[in-house]
């Protein structure tokens, strides 16, 4: 008797303790994608209702050239940044961790503090640093193709531009990930190794790389859905041009629901594109686990 | 005693008074921030002295694509401003987002305002297709050409005067342009050619001046010989960037600084600069003398871009205006109209003749020398893919201002312009 209570009792606190989670959950994030899914099959305008129009939505997205430029973009985005994030991420970590005590902890700063920056401030600072005619890094780009490039209004420059500037941006975090598992690796094995006469390159492709592995696949993994999900830099710097050779699918969402006045078929974009990171992440992630079992 | 009733009396007035006198707050959103949000302000707090019982208390928002923005989301769920700062390019898109409410006979009377008191480009461009007025004009503001004196002298472009004279062509034009290149200007002819509004303007007048059509009232783009004319357009910017002409991807305030830094013979902008060159002249630290006019003939027509802002009463969400309510905000819109004189000084033309044709406004300068394009004035196409922040302003930024830098031909930008601005409009 008392232990069914004491197990009613359990339960009563266990609910009582993820109510407030399921509670905001279903609020800020079940309801509204609900509403997503629902209004992209609707001709819905940004506010208010619209008629149900079933999959006339996606008909037309499947024929909207400018869908597959944004999904091209979106792709080369990803080519561009997540695995140099990532490769520079762990050459720095590992740099980083060879120092110690306040220089380690001054360094970290310095690697960490364009991360706390807020985006817009990050993209003036870029803008300017980058500006065609009275920009600080001119003079080097000058040095390199003989005259000064537009760097953010040039198709062939826009994209690695923004993604420059998206992995200064954005880097310290991996570092700190790739530090905190560094760290996890005990000493013993790089001192066992060492007995054994092993070269620093070999400690690092049988010892650091294999351990490292699980943190190497969360940050890849993190960074394929962070960046998928670009919109704030292209926004800022380049809108989508020149002649959308910028163009990604959260821009082609905001156009649609806020200038375009189409909520329904901004909709059914958005929904694409959360389908397109699920598959693409959930694939990735087993893919890089199936690899690491490998090793 | 005589006190008591003079005392009993007047609050027996002050009684019956009393709901007619109710004090009025309208709430009033613009996108004003420049030189001319200054003036704007001026005018309001004016009018916030001058009316006890109505007080407008202001917000200013961010111009362009957040304000439009801002406006629907707030008019659809009434949270939005009883008065707002509207452009009349963008009214086109306003009805079809049903955000604006239709002036009526009686509100004109309210704000003592008539229909024939407003140029009939302005006041056209406030009414819907049915003929509703949906928006009362303000001013009319369009592209201007400015020049500088000092580059030009020596050349046989300034009259007895110091005046621009003798361009009546596009050759005309480019002569000058060669002159001033000669006579060590680095950028003869200065426009935000990076950015979206700057490209927009001098191509929508390029355009019109051959007598082109951007979007027909049936919806295609660019019809017939309009897609040779949009060509020629864009094929003239393109010249302009090849010969060393205008500036290359220069941003709005680059192109400002162009020529006002003296670097630039010409400036082709929007009349909101002549607060600038005023106050640079009047301070001293212009170092040279400077004119604007009308944006010459240069193709087979005389006419220039421009636009209306206006101001316009949102939807209340669900309910309507409260009546007293809305003969204030008329009022005061009203008044506004009346004293737009003090607007003027922000380089726009008033929309209201009255004041357009007043004497004060006659001697302001250099307002009464282009003030006679009011007359024939391209304001954009009536459509609900064109004006201010518009899928056309993002086609111009897009594509023509990599076309006109080399990135891509004429024919090709202009095939891009159709295929994306089709794409907006259905």
């Amino acid at each position: 008797m008392a232990m069914i209570r004491d197990r009613r009792r359990h339960r009563l606190v266990a609910y009582s303790l993820i109510l407030p989670f399921v509670a905001i959950f279903s609020l800020v994030f079940a309801y509204p994608t609900f509403e997503v899914i629902r209004l992209s099959f609707t001709n819905a305008p940004l506010i208010g209702e619209g008629d149900w129009v079933g999959w006339a939505n996606y008909r037309e997205l499947l024929t909207d050239r400018l869908f597959y430029t944004s999904l091209k973009n979106n792709g080369y985005f990803v080519l561009l940044t997540v695995i140099p994030t990532t490769a520079l991420a762990l050459l720095i970590a590992i740099l980083v961790n060879r120092l110690s005590g306040r220089v380690q902890a001054l360094v970290l700063v310095l690697f960490f503090m364009p991360y706390v920056l807020p985006v817009s401030v990050v993209t003036q600072i870029w803008a300017w640093m980058l500006d065609f005619q009275f920009g600080v890094l001119q003079p080097a780009i000058a040095f390199f193709t003989g005259k000064p490039v537009p760097v953010f209004k040039n198709p062939h420059w826009v994209m690695p531009a923004i993604a420059v500037v998206t992995i200064w941006w954005t880097n310290g975090f991996n570092v700190l990930l790739f530090l905190a598992g560094l760290r996890n690796i005990p000493t013993e094995l790089y001192e066992a190794s060492a007995l054994d006469g092993a070269t620093k390159w070999q400690q690092f492709k049988r010892v650091t790389w294999p351990l490292l592995w699980p943190v190497t696949a969360l940050v890849l993994t993190l960074q394929l859905i962070l960046q998928l999900k670009l919109f704030d830099q292209v926004y800022l710097l380049s809108e989508g041009g020149p002649f959308n050779s910028s163009y990604v699918l959260l821009l082609m969402v905001y156009r649609e629901a806020f200038q375009l006045n189409n909520g329904g078929y901004a909709s059914a974009v958005a929904l694409v594109l959360f389908l397109v990171i699920m598959v693409v992440s959930v694939l990735q992630f087993q893919l890089l686990r199936l690899g690491g079992k490998n090793q | 005693m005589k006190t008591r009733h003079l005392l009993a009396a007047s609050v027996a007035a002050l009684m019956a008074a009393g709901p007619a006198m109710a004090q009025q707050t309208i709430t009033w959103w613009d996108f004003l921030s420049g030189g001319d949000g200054v003036r704007m302000k001026a005018l309001i707090e004016e009018f916030n002295e001058e009316h006890p019982d109505i007080q407008i208390e202001a917000t200013t928002l961010e111009w362009g694509v957040p304000f439009y923005t801002k406006v629907r989301t707030s008019a659809a769920v009434g949270q939005g401003p009883d008065v707002m700062t509207y452009h009349l390019s963008r009214l086109p898109l306003g009805l079809e987002e049903g955000v604006l409410t239709p002036i009526t006979a009686e509100d004109m009377e309210a704000a003592g305002l008539s229909e024939g008191d407003f140029f009939d480009s302005a006041l056209n461009a406030a009414k819907g297709p049915d003929g509703t007025l949906y928006a009362v004009p303000f001013d009319i503001h369009s592209l201007v050409l400015y020049y500088n004196k000092s580059l030009l002298e020596g050349t046989e472009f300034l009259d007895d005067n110091g005046e621009l004279t003798g361009i009546e062509s596009l050759e005309d034009f480019e002569a000058a342009l060669a002159a001033v290149k000669g006579n060590g200007a680095s950028a003869p002819v200065s426009y935000a050619t990076g950015d979206d509004g700057g490209v927009y303007r001098v191509f929508y007048t390029l355009l019109q001046q051959q007598g082109g059509e951007l979007i027909s009232e049936d919806g295609e783009i660019l019809p017939g010989d309009s897609t040779a004319k949009a060509e020629t357009a864009i094929a003239t910017m393109t010249k302009w960037f090849e010969e060393g002409w205008q500036p290359e991807q220069a941003l709005y305030e680059a192109s400002v600084a162009l020529f006002t830094s003296g670097k630039s013979g010409f400036q082709l902008n929007g009349v909101w600069e002549v607060p600038t060159m005023v106050d640079l002249a009047e301070s001293g630290e212009l170092g040279f003398e400077w004119g604007a006019i009308e944006v010459p003939q240069l193709m087979d027509e005389r006419t220039t871009w421009a636009d209306s802002h206006a101001f316009a009463i949102p939807v209340q969400g669900e309910d309507e205006m409260d009546p007293e309510k809305r003969e204030a905000v008329m009022t005061a819109i009203g008044w506004m109209n009346k004293h737009s004189i003090a607007w003027a000084s922000a380089g726009h033309i008033p929309a209201y003749k009255p004041v357009a044709e007043s004497e004060e406004f006659k001697a302001m300068e250099p307002n009464a020398t282009y003030s006679s394009l009011a007359d024939n004035a391209s304001f954009d196409p009536r459509s609900q893919i064109a004006g201010v922040a518009s899928p056309t302003y993002d086609a111009a930024i897009n594509i023509i201002a990599p076309a006109i830098h080399g990135y891509m031909s004429p024919e090709e930008a202009v095939q891009q312009i159709k295929d994306e601005l089709t794409r907006a409009l259905n």
